[in-house]
């Protein structure tokens, strides 16, 4: 065997370990679950659970609201993100030193534990209410049990982490580059829309992407923090599961979450697919 | 005041108001548990306890099945953190410096992990655990605790290794060092600091896990989360944060602790190829 063969041999074997248990715990259960959701009442295969799904007017607003928290919450964490972190990049005071120090704390904050604590703060009778209360102000917005938690708590978990990812982008735009843009002659708004955006875009597709992939199927948040009606698809897949017991709702519900993350997973791939090419050559 | 305003100029004002924006959003929530947990009494509309006491501490403590909870999820965080090591870390070298068919295709499939959705990944595996007998188990639990990892667990290091030069490796070769020698004392130690900070990251993901070990675990491994979720429903909001503490000092220990290696950049590079 040529020194070649046996190299890409012993790479394959360092890989199949972790391959085989990413087959076992992740491919084999989403095929079963696909062929689960393939599956009707009288036991034959058809498309009926996923007609349920589009069809039946919960199931439709349980979708819509989703895509509705989901959508909001990734842009509002972009847009938020983006300025915090092209301000930490270009700003060095007092304040940007301080968030420097304390951003990276919610990313490993457990999930129960800050919901919980966005719920004691923001809920009827919360901190929040007590001390606007003080201010004379007597009645507080409805933000727990409501679309609106949901969201805060979307933007809670992911803007720290999305501010780390551009935040590493960014600061691998070198200074020099900049300023030589500066000497050229350039505005604050071209050297932003000519450099800085080009050389992030990238970086934001990979926030989106598990921005988006966090919440449409995220459970712990709006489990805790959302309206009883209508629900995010997470929870209303535990709840088809456990209470109602229909296995095969609950796994076309699964999976019709997972189609829409390959989605924004698919172009995902590309552009790292593009890098690693670039990268080898 | 308003000259005072102008004396400070409206940079600093900005930058103010920046600051205290990020600290009411993000720490007002952490500061309210610190505080939850420390009264005895809060009745509204107080802005401020007025009654400071322990007794939910001795409350808390003195459950059952609060200091096995404590053990467990350690000890089960131990075990997530160890295996998922020995799994991904030789194939995190594999993926930087050997060349091998499909290894595009390796690398990205762990993307998997985060695509499809939770719920329904543990839900399809508690039936595939029920068919060959892994529910209620240790290494029940310890799969679907790995499920999270192992996206970032050979993203990171797979980095870490693609960082160190292969010209440093190249020079210790050329004066004679076996190839084994080589990766132990040039590539392991510079790879290190991606390694560890991967290793923290699955260490706490794995004391976060609540969804998974609830349906898999319950009812003989109760870890911390799961234990919280009962907490939530059952008792009132001084216990709940008392609790929250308990669960997020390791948290804050371990990351202040390890706060030299914990960088945006190694982060980052569980999440994308650059």
């Amino acid at each position: 065997m040529s020194r070649q063969a046996k190299r890409g041999l012993l790479g394959i074997s360092l890989v199949l370990p972790s391959f085989l248990i990413l087959v076992f715990i992740v491919v084999l259960p989403i095929i079963g679950s696909l062929k689960e959701s393939l599956t009707n009442d009288g036991g034959g295969y058809d498309l009926s659970n996923y007609k349920f799904l589009f069809t039946d007017k919960l199931m439709r607003s349980n979708i819509i609201f989703t895509l509705e928290v989901t959508v909001i919450s990734s842009l509002l964490v972009l847009a938020v993100s983006y300025v915090l972190a092209v301000y930490m990049r270009f700003n060095n005071g007092f304040a940007v030193r301080w968030i420097r120090r304390m951003y990276m704390i919610p990313i490993f904050i457990p999930t129960v534990i800050a919901t919980y604590g966005l719920m004691q703060l923001l809920g009827n009778h919360g901190w929040a209410s007590r001390i606007l209360y003080h201010l004379g102000q007597d009645s507080f917005p409805r933000m727990i049990y409501d679309m609106k938690g949901i969201i805060i708590a979307n933007l809670w978990f992911n803007i720290p982490f999305t501010t780390m990812l551009l935040g590493s982008a960014l600061s691998s735009v070198p200074d020099a580059v900049i300023e030589s843009a500066k000497d050229v002659g350039a505005g604050r708004l071209r050297i932003f829309w000519r450099l800085i955006l080009p050389l992030t875009y990238k970086t934001l597709l990979v926030a989106v992407t598990f921005v988006f992939m966090g919440v449409i199927g995220s459970f712990t948040a709006p489990y805790l923090v959302g309206p009883n009606a209508p629900q995010m698809l997470g929870v209303s897949m535990e709840q088809v599961f456990g209470v109602f017991q229909d296995r095969q709702l609950a796994a076309a519900l699964a999976f019709f979450t997972f189609l829409l993350c390959s989605f924004i997973g698919y172009f995902y791939v590309l552009s790292m697919i593009k890098e690693e090419g670039m990268r080898r050559s | 005041m308003r000259w005072y305003l102008k004396a400070v100029g409206p940079k600093k004002i900005i930058e103010f108001l920046l600051l205290a924006a990020f600290v009411i959003f993000f720490m007002g929530p952490l500061l309210n548990l610190a505080l939850l947990a420390f009264t005895g009494n809060w009745s509204y509309p107080d802005p401020l306890p007025r009654e400071w006491s322990l007794k939910w501490w001795s409350f808390v403590l003195s459950r059952d099945g609060i200091a096995e909870s404590i053990g467990l999820s350690f000890g089960i965080a131990a075990i997530v953190t160890a295996v998922s090591i020995l799994l991904c870390v030789p194939a995190a070298y594999a993926f930087a410096r050997i060349r091998f068919p499909l290894s595009r295709f390796f690398l990205f499939s762990f993307l998997l992990t985060h695509a499809f959705p939770k719920m329904g990944l543990y839900v399809s595996i508690a039936v595939l655990f029920y068919k060959i007998g892994l529910m209620n188990t240790l290494l029940g639990v310890v799969l679907i605790h790995i499920i999270n990892v192992l996206m970032y667990m050979t993203w990171i290091p797979t980095a870490s290794f693609r960082n160190v030069h292969t010209a440093q490796e190249e020079s210790a070769r050329d004066v004679g060092a076996s190839p084994f020698r080589v990766f132990r004392s040039i590539t392991l130690p510079l790879a290190m600091p991606g390694i560890i900070v991967a290793s923290i990251f699955t260490f706490l993901s794995s004391l976060d896990e609540a969804q998974g070990t609830y349906l898999v675990g319950v009812p003989n491994f109760r870890t911390m989360p799961v234990v919280m979720y009962g907490i939530i429903t059952d008792y009132p909001a001084y216990a709940g944060a008392v609790f929250s503490i308990i669960l997020t000092a390791p948290t804050l220990i371990l990351l202040l602790a390890a706060q030299k290696f914990v960088s945006a950049d190694v982060l980052s590079s569980g999440f994308q190829m650059k």
